[in-house]
């Protein structure tokens, strides 16, 4: 198995496991958490392909809010607090991508010229 | 200063005097930033070259034989002004749809084929209209013509999808398009290899698997890349057909 195949094979797994979650949490779930949602259908395909890709933030959320551990005026506490930071960190990493790039880029071989290996071989031989 | 009478900028209202002079080397700065960092990134891309489709061609309609293995391809046995009898042309469907399905009952068979002409330099791709109106079955058996093999060679270069380096996307190769690439080889267009330099006068050569199938999807990891393989040649009409070997090809430096 190459890199892009295990990527994908990843990819599989995770949209997989994403599906059996929204299965659940569109069927189940959501009438628990939200009971604006109760009664109300069509909308919840529109969630699937978002659950097939944050499953793990959803299952958060419906825990915090399954056990009532939401304390709704805190809920942007920590991303605000984490702006400073992560602000820090894009503007050096984006520049950072950018120049490995540019370093691991390979060489176009202008240079090369095709050889033929079968009338080398004759000559060899 | 303090916090009371710190002077605020907002957008819609005049500038505050406090911060003119701020405001003005912020925005020199910017300015030059940002355009540095674009002449920067764009002088460090390579040229994309000449590449299109030709709507200026208008609609093409050819007259040939057709084969659907390795990828679709038509030799042409009665041209036009642009596209001469006896080339060899790579066929695609419109976008990245496929047409492998419409063509491999038509195998070896005269057909006429109509659409629009993607082209860079000696590299041509007919993108084949929809329906019926791109293919028509003549109802008479054509003749193949037969491969001549050109023995093993030694290459560098890179392999693509033969669509978008024809023109379809500018720049059509290289990493940045790998994922594109890949999408339209699922999709039966016939990848092409770019040589560093001319092989038998040809720089663009179409890639099969070693037994002269259709290009391996184990292998797709390896487009987009600088390469080096060893592998067989062989001429298909004006086409040079590459057989590609899993355990003779490396990316290069």
């Amino acid at each position: 198995m190459n890199e892009a195949q295990a990527l994908f094979f990843a990819f599989q797994i995770w949209c997989s496991i994403g599906a059996i979650i929204a299965l659940i949490f569109l069927t189940i779930g959501i009438d628990r958490i939200d009971e604006d949602a109760q009664g109300a259908y069509v909308f919840r395909i529109l969630l699937v392909p978002a659950i097939l890709l944050i499953w793990p933030l959803v299952l958060w959320r419906w825990f915090i809010l399954e056990t009532k551990r939401d304390a709704w005026p805190n809920r942007h506490s920590p991303p605000r607090h984490a702006h400073f930071w992560v602000a820090i960190i894009f503007a050096l990493a984006i520049p950072s991508i950018i120049v490995m790039g540019l370093v691991v880029r390979q060489t176009w071989p202008v240079n090369f010229e095709p050889q033929k290996l079968s009338l080398l071989e004759v000559q060899i031989q | 200063m303090s916090e009371k009478k710190a002077p605020f900028f907002v957008g819609y209202m005049g500038v505050p005097k406090a911060l003119k002079s701020f405001l003005l080397k912020v925005s020199l700065l910017l300015f030059a930033g940002f355009t540095a960092g674009a002449v920067l990134a764009g002088a460090s891309q390579d040229d994309p070259g000449q590449a299109g489709f030709r709507f200026d061609y208008g609609r093409q309609t050819l007259t040939g034989v057709l084969e659907a293995n390795p990828y679709p391809l038509l030799y042409v046995t009665q041209g036009n002004d642009r596209v001469k009898a006896g080339h060899t042309m790579m066929l695609s469907g419109q976008g990245k749809t496929p047409i492998m399905a419409n063509l491999a009952a038509l195998e070896g068979n005269e057909v006429e084929i109509s659409g629009v002409i993607l082209k860079r330099g000696e590299l041509d791709m007919l993108q084949v209209a929809g329906g019926k109106k791109g293919i028509k079955d003549l109802s008479k058996e054509g003749t193949i013509p037969a491969s001549e093999p050109l023995g093993k060679w030694k290459l560098q270069g890179e392999i693509c999808d033969g669509k978008c380096l024809a023109g379809a996307m500018n720049p059509g190769r290289g990493l940045a398009h790998k994922a594109c690439a890949n999408l339209c080889l699922l999709a039966d267009i016939p990848p092409v290899f770019v040589s560093s330099q001319p092989v038998e006068g040809k720089e663009f050569l179409l890639v099969a698997d070693p037994d002269g199938g259709p290009f391996p999807r184990e292998m797709y990891n390896y487009v987009g890349q600088f390469l080096e393989l060893e592998t067989e040649i062989e001429r298909r009409g004006d086409l040079l057909v590459l057989r590609i070997d899993p355990d003779k090809i490396k990316a290069i430096e």
